[in-house]
């Protein structure tokens, strides 16, 4: 979404009229319960946190900057969400979603049974790794690696500074890979 | 002699956050070092394989705006009712007292009706009171 459209919506949600919400929560929803679901690793869960998550940064847009883009906004308000529900134990980090996240692509149908549970295996062994490595890099990663965000915008959603980035993602990834090893995986 | 090679220098190299003369002078280091280009390649793979796990469309097939609409609008309606209920309560009130109807019926229906507002208010205390207190208030499943 374009940024003047979208700071026009925010202009107009601010009047009142909840109807201009509707094309933010849209254009937000796809990458949010990608977020929402590496956080708490289940459907449920994530898509209560999103709801959530998008009423309460309505509520609070007469505190948005509108200099700022809408989107590392939302996420900080969202990812801040799923940590408290998994703090106050509304969720916990489940795995339900591998049988979704397994499901066979139609490409793979071409590459052959065998090349389908090799590849299927690889995603639940990382999966299964993600769930060791804990809250703090697992979102740091699936911020950089599922939504593609740059530095100064994981910055600006974990609240740290620029700096700080590029540490953490190399304790993060340092971790996933000692995690994958430690259940068998091999590295070149 | 040039700055070793931090892993910080690393991810900002996988990631493509350096700038262009920087890039090129860590991608040399990691050319002519068998331990750095080991190293690159492992996270290469790390992130390859993160990056793989994508949502399969789909898994997710309908919106939440249904549901954020409602919790938007609600507050709306909760104003408008109670707003309408107050004004009409106090115009059947207001018609009560100054009709004709004897002073006894008058402080009788009165008592039925404070009455019921005492019950009704100690009750909703009393559960506030329980719901305040309660370890389990945040599990909900």
């Amino acid at each position: 979404m374009q940024p003047e459209v979208e700071r026009e919506l925010i202009r107009k949600c601010r009047t009142g009229d909840a109807r201009f919400y509707e094309p933010l929560v849209r254009a937000y929803e796809p990458s949010g319960i990608r977020l929402a679901v590496a956080m708490l690793g289940n459907m449920e869960d994530a898509h209560d946190a999103l709801q959530d998550a998008f009423v309460k940064a309505y509520e609070a847009l007469h505190r948005f900057d509108l200099r700022r883009s809408f989107g590392p906004w939302f996420f900080q308000i969202l990812r801040n969400h799923c940590r408290d529900m998994l703090r106050s134990r509304q969720a916990r980090f489940k795995l339900e979603v591998l049988d979704e996240r397994l499901e066979l692509r139609p490409a793979d149908a071409e590459k052959g049974p065998e090349r389908t549970r090799e590849r299927a295996a690889a995603k639940e062994l990382l999966w299964r790794a993600l769930e060791r490595i804990g809250e703090e890099h697992r979102e740091i990663l699936v911020l950089k690696e599922l939504q593609g965000f740059r530095y100064n915008e994981i910055a600006q959603i974990l609240d740290i500074p620029e700096g700080t980035v590029a540490s953490r993602l190399f304790h993060a990834r340092r971790a996933l890979k000692d995690a994958l090893e430690s259940m068998g995986a091999e590295f070149p | 002699m040039s700055d070793p090679i931090t892993h910080d220098d690393l991810m900002r190299f996988l990631d493509g956050e350096l700038p262009p003369g920087e890039h090129a002078r860590i991608a040399a280091a990691i050319d002519s070092s068998t331990e750095l280009s080991r190293e690159v390649s492992i996270y290469r793979a790390v992130k390859g394989g993160f990056q793989g796990l994508s949502f399969h469309p789909g898994t997710y097939h309908h919106s939440v705006w249904d549901q954020v609409e409602r919790h938007l609008t609600r507050p709306i309606g909760w104003i408008l009712l109670v707003g309408g209920v107050a004004v009409w309560t106090g115009y059947g009130a207001y018609v009560f007292a100054t009709s004709s109807v004897d002073p006894w019926e008058k402080l009788a229906a009165g008592a039925v009706v404070i009455g019921v507002i005492l019950l009704l208010t100690g009750v909703i205390w009393e559960r506030y009171r329980e719901w305040l207190t309660d370890p389990y208030r945040d599990v909900y499943r």
